[in-house]
């Protein structure tokens, strides 16, 4: 096949609003003509799973560490042989990504060395790797909580700080050192993400392979099936809300209470006032760490919120489990059956082999593959969603204190800087503040910037990048960037045609077939979870991604359609329990899809039709 | 006497007696697989009307005259045995037995008369591929006990085809130890119709049995003359996982007024609507699950949905036989001594193609 070509990063042509977009990012993040023969040799694409909008600068942090980390893992650590890192680029206010081209063959066999030795090592000793990995990523997540960010610049340090002896540092320099703290402790969080993470996808890869030899027409949602667990630490804050609406379902008053249309505040309130209502919040509050710390979206963005933050969220779903468990309804997921049932499936399918080589071959891939895979399931909860909701909490503290002292208008605009230019409007700050009464900071400056930034943001939005840019190779090597992102031949070249049409010309969508069946129906588009009340029932919901938050609609539903997720992605793995079809990772659904269209879902084929746009 | 066998008497044990085609289809009944409902006339009955019309010496001598390097030889010989056993007449006793069977039959399918299929089962003791050895006659659509009669003689004849005699010939078999039976069934009024594989013959992939299908009756599947609808279902997880919906010109039905088989043009507006209801081809491929079980290899198997009949009972199987391709092969491993770090490390090497 001929060479396929993209855009060169250089002809990428920006509208003039968006003019000034480079500066909020690091220099090393724009394409520069320095580097170009190497960057217009790679091949770029817009990452729209981790960065469908336009990004904040500040949120790019943890895309920052994660360039390092899973790379490192993939060069350095554990030493996947012919694959290379994944690099970042800006353009416009969106992320774009690319695997490296794959180094020299020395380098090639050394690696193949290393990887044998270190990564079969990982693969024995997984389950005690994993407990230990689990100790110490909490130990951070709680080093980061206990962070100390002053809620104010004390006139005068106290008494306290001096005698008997003086402290030697005061707030000036704790706001700065949490600062550092934070940061520090977001790249170092990402370092332990993907401590295991490139080994599960390439298990995962392995097993996909395997069952492919055996099974040469096998499909990609039955071997998500056989791989995905049903006991995965995502789902437990999801489990603890319905245990927390079966103990209110014996508690008349806590049920009466639960099933108002009032406010979480005042919901409390009235529980505080009963014993039974005291009894249940006393439960609440066991629960609520960690297991309240899920995002309600995906964890990535500041703007997205956790139920910790967002009480209307689990409050919400409390009330229709209390409504639905009076209903006679059952609302826990039937874990055993669950287990049950891919037990039989892998038990089923191995009976299909006709040799004993293979068998044995197939029993000792699955095994591995069983064994790490929950890794990519579990580490999703501590990390995006646990860690994140206390990063994201630290940051607010500090939006607060430089709202406070006159340095940004809006809390919000922290995240309008990246995470170098925070430290100097925290020092700008606590210099005029260490220089005495009367001092000013430049904190104009800072709000100008803001304003300009919100504004480039605004216009980002209303400007799409091209899909790609470079050149296109002939084979990728990195495991992320064919599990994850699932660039394939088919998708490059549906990026090559997609670069002409607009999405109202768009009359069929492909992604991942991650559950079976075919149905049709009215289109609901849901970009942010608080739209969820509004879906009706028997509706298709189309939405950027899932995550437990969202759990409770997929009673209501009827087939669901993501932008973002692969076939072990949440709702891959909830609509196949419900037997509702599902096509996740089509990357643009809800650009292409407006509510009230009639559309068609097809979950073994993994398309998507829209039969007839609403009026 | 035993001249006559009703399907559900048959097992694989009376292979000698039904032949292969009848047997099979007994083996079914007793795997609980609907098959339409029929009888066998066994190869005794085949060898009495041999002797009452006292044409075995004559039928023998015509064989010795053969000369295997001749084929117009071969033609001449198979010409006048198919005109000695079509020239005989079926004995009073025979016919009355044979008459008995068809009246039951006709009455237990409540239509005076009963439209049959009738086809020949060759038997041997020895070759395993008796069918190609005996060369199956199958005649459609056959009423009332003339016309039977005659079909039954032409089954038996075509023991004796100039194919089947060159085929022995050539197998070095000899002609005395092949014998035939002739199986009597229901014609099935079928709605939808084609084969079945219970493993994919394209990949040879074991999880999967690909259904191929069309309206009416099944040989427009069978003969190629039109692009079935393929449909795909994944034995374990039994779901539909692909479907090819192809542009079908053509079914066969029968017409009434002349009680044979036609070839009927689809409208050109019908020829690409599914042929099929996916809960009659999940139904098909829970039966093809159960054959395949039955017999512990991959089966290819004819099946019909009858329109006379109502769900779930309308899916008949009308043949099965084992899958050859794939079942052939050595079987050999695909993947090998491998252990999951071997196949790891073949991951991690192999890049992926996206070029």
């Amino acid at each position: 096949m001929s060479q396929r070509r993209f855009p060169r990063p250089s002809e990428v042509e920006y509208p003039a609003e968006l003019q000034g977009w480079d500066e909020m990012y690091p220099p090393y993040y724009i394409f520069s003509p320095e580097r170009a023969d190497w960057e217009d040799r790679q091949f770029w694409y817009h990452d729209k799973i981790h960065a469908p909008d336009p990004m904040y600068p500040w949120d790019l942090i943890f895309h920052e560490a994660w360039q390092i980390s899973l790379s490192q893992y993939n060069t350095r650590v554990f030493c996947i042989p012919p694959a290379q890192g994944v690099a970042q680029r800006m353009v416009g206010c969106y992320m774009f990504i690319c695997a490296v081209e794959p180094p020299p063959g020395e380098i090639i066999q050394k690696k193949a060395e290393l990887f044998q030795k270190r990564v079969f090592y990982v693969f024995e000793h997984f389950d005690e790797l994993y407990e230990e990995w689990l100790k110490k990523f909490k130990a951070l997540g709680e080093s980061v909580e206990e962070l100390k960010v002053p809620k104010e610049l004390p006139t005068f340090e106290p008494d306290e700080l001096v005698f008997p002896t003086p402290r030697g540092y005061f707030t000036s320099f704790e706001i700065i050192d949490s600062y550092d703290k934070l940061v520090n402790a977001v790249i170092k969080g990402w370092q332990y993400h993907f401590e295991y993470l490139n080994l599960s996808y390439l298990a995962y890869l392995m097993f996909a392979d395997t069952c492919r030899k055996l099974f040469p027409t096998i499909t990609e949602s039955t071997i998500g099936k056989l791989v995905a667990g049903a006991v995965v630490t995502m789902y437990r804050p999801e489990e603890e809300l319905c245990k927390l609406a079966r103990l209110a379902a014996t508690m008349p008053t806590v049920k009466e209470i639960l099933k108002r249309e009032d406010s979480p505040e005042a919901k409390i309130e009235a529980l505080s006032k009963s014993g039974e209502g005291r009894e249940w919040l006393r439960q609440l509050e066991e629960v609520k760490r960690p297991w309240f710390y899920a995002s309600c979206g995906s964890g990535w963005f500041h703007y997205e919120g956790s139920w910790i933050n967002r009480m209307e969220v689990p409050f919400g779903y409390l009330k229709s489990y209390v409504e639905r468990l009076e209903g006679g309804e059952r609302i826990e997921r039937y874990l055993e059956e669950i287990e049950r049932q891919r037990e039989k499936l892998a038990e089923e399918y191995r009976a299909l082999i006709s040799t004993e080589e293979d068998r044995k071959a197939f029993d000792d891939a699955y095994r591995i593959c069983r064994k790490i895979y929950r890794y990519a399931e579990d580490h999703l909860f501590w990390v995006e969603h646990w860690f994140h909701t206390i990063v994201f909490g630290k940051m607010w503290e500090f939006a607060a204190l430089l709202k406070r002292y006159g340095m940004i208008e809006e809390e919000e605009d922290i995240f309008l800087f990246n995470r170098f230019e925070v430290p100097m409007i925290l020092e700008d700050m606590v210099t005029a503040y260490a220089l005495g009464e009367g001092v000013p900071s430049r904190s104009a400056y800072w709000k100008e910037k803001a304003r300009k930034r919100r504004a480039i943001l605004n216009a980002a939005r209303f400007w799409s990048p091209p899909p790609a840019l470079g050149t296109v190779p002939e084979e990728i090597a990195e495991p992320f960037t064919v599990m994850l992102w699932g660039v394939t031949s088919e998708k490059v070249d549906e990026w090559l045609k997609s670069g002409t049409v607009r999405p109202e010309e768009v009359s069929e969508i492909k992604g991942f077939a991650s559950s079976a069946g075919a149905i049709e129906g009215r289109a609901r588009v849901i970009k942010l979870l608080e739209e969820i009340n509004t879906v009706e029932p028997g509706e298709i919901l189309v939405c950027p991604t899932t995550n437990p938050s969202w759990a409770p609609v997929f009673t209501k539903i009827k087939a669901v359609v993501t932008d973002i997720g692969g076939l072990t992605s949440h709702a891959a793995i909830v609509c196949r329990e419900y037997g509702l079809p599902a096509v996740t990772g089509t990357g643009i659904a809800t650009n292409v899809i407006r509510t009230g269209d009639t559309i068609r879902v097809n979950g073994d084929k993994g398309v998507v039709t829209i039969l007839e746009r609403a009026a | 006497m035993d001249l006559i066998r009703w399907f559900e008497e048959i097992g694989k044990e009376d292979l000698g007696l039904v032949g292969g085609k009848n047997a099979s289809l007994g083996e079914l009944l007793r795997a609980q697989i609907p098959v339409p409902p029929g009888f066998a006339i066994t190869t005794r009955a085949f060898d009495i009307f041999l002797e009452e019309a006292n044409i075995k010496g004559e039928i023998q001598k015509l064989l010795r005259e053969i000369r295997p390097d001749s084929p117009q030889s071969i033609e001449e010989s198979a010409s006048q045995i198919k005109h000695l056993i079509e020239g005989s007449r079926i004995s009073w006793e025979l016919e009355d037995e044979i008459g008995a069977a068809y009246r039951k039959l006709s009455r237990m399918c409540q239509t005076p008369a009963l439209p049959v299929a009738v086809r020949s089962s060759a038997t041997s003791e020895d070759l395993p591929d008796a069918s190609f050895a005996g060369q199956q006659d199958t005649f459609l659509w056959v009423r009332g006990m003339d016309d039977l009669l005659d079909r039954i003689k032409r089954c038996w004849a075509s023991l004796y085809g100039p194919r089947a005699l060159a085929y022995r010939i050539q197998m070095r078999f000899p002609h005395e130890k092949i014998s035939m039976s002739v199986g009597i069934q229901k014609m099935v009024n079928s709605w939808n119709a084609g084969v079945m594989f219970t493993l994919d013959p394209a990949t040879g992939d074991p999880s999967k049995i690909v259904i191929d299908a069309n309206w009416g009756f099944g040989e427009s599947v069978v003969s190629g003359e039109c692009t079935p609808d393929q449909f795909v279902v994944d034995k374990v997880t039994m779901e539909i996982v692909s479907k090819r919906i192809s542009r079908k010109h053509c079914y066969f039905t029968t017409d009434f007024e002349t009680q044979t088989v036609q070839k009927i043009p689809i409208p050109e507006e019908r020829q690409e609507n599914q042929c099929m209801l996916d809960e009659d081809v999940m139904r098909l491929a829970e039966i093809g699950r159960k054959i395949e079980l039955h017999y512990g290899k991959p089966m290819d198997i004819e099946w019909a949905i009858d329109k006379d009949l109502m769900a779930p009972g309308n899916v008949l199987i009308l043949q099965s036989r084992p899958e050859t391709v794939w079942s052939q092969r050595k079987r050999s491993p695909v993947i090998g001594p491998k252990s999951g770090f071997d196949l790891l490390m073949e991951r991690a090497m192999r890049p992926f193609k996206v070029g």
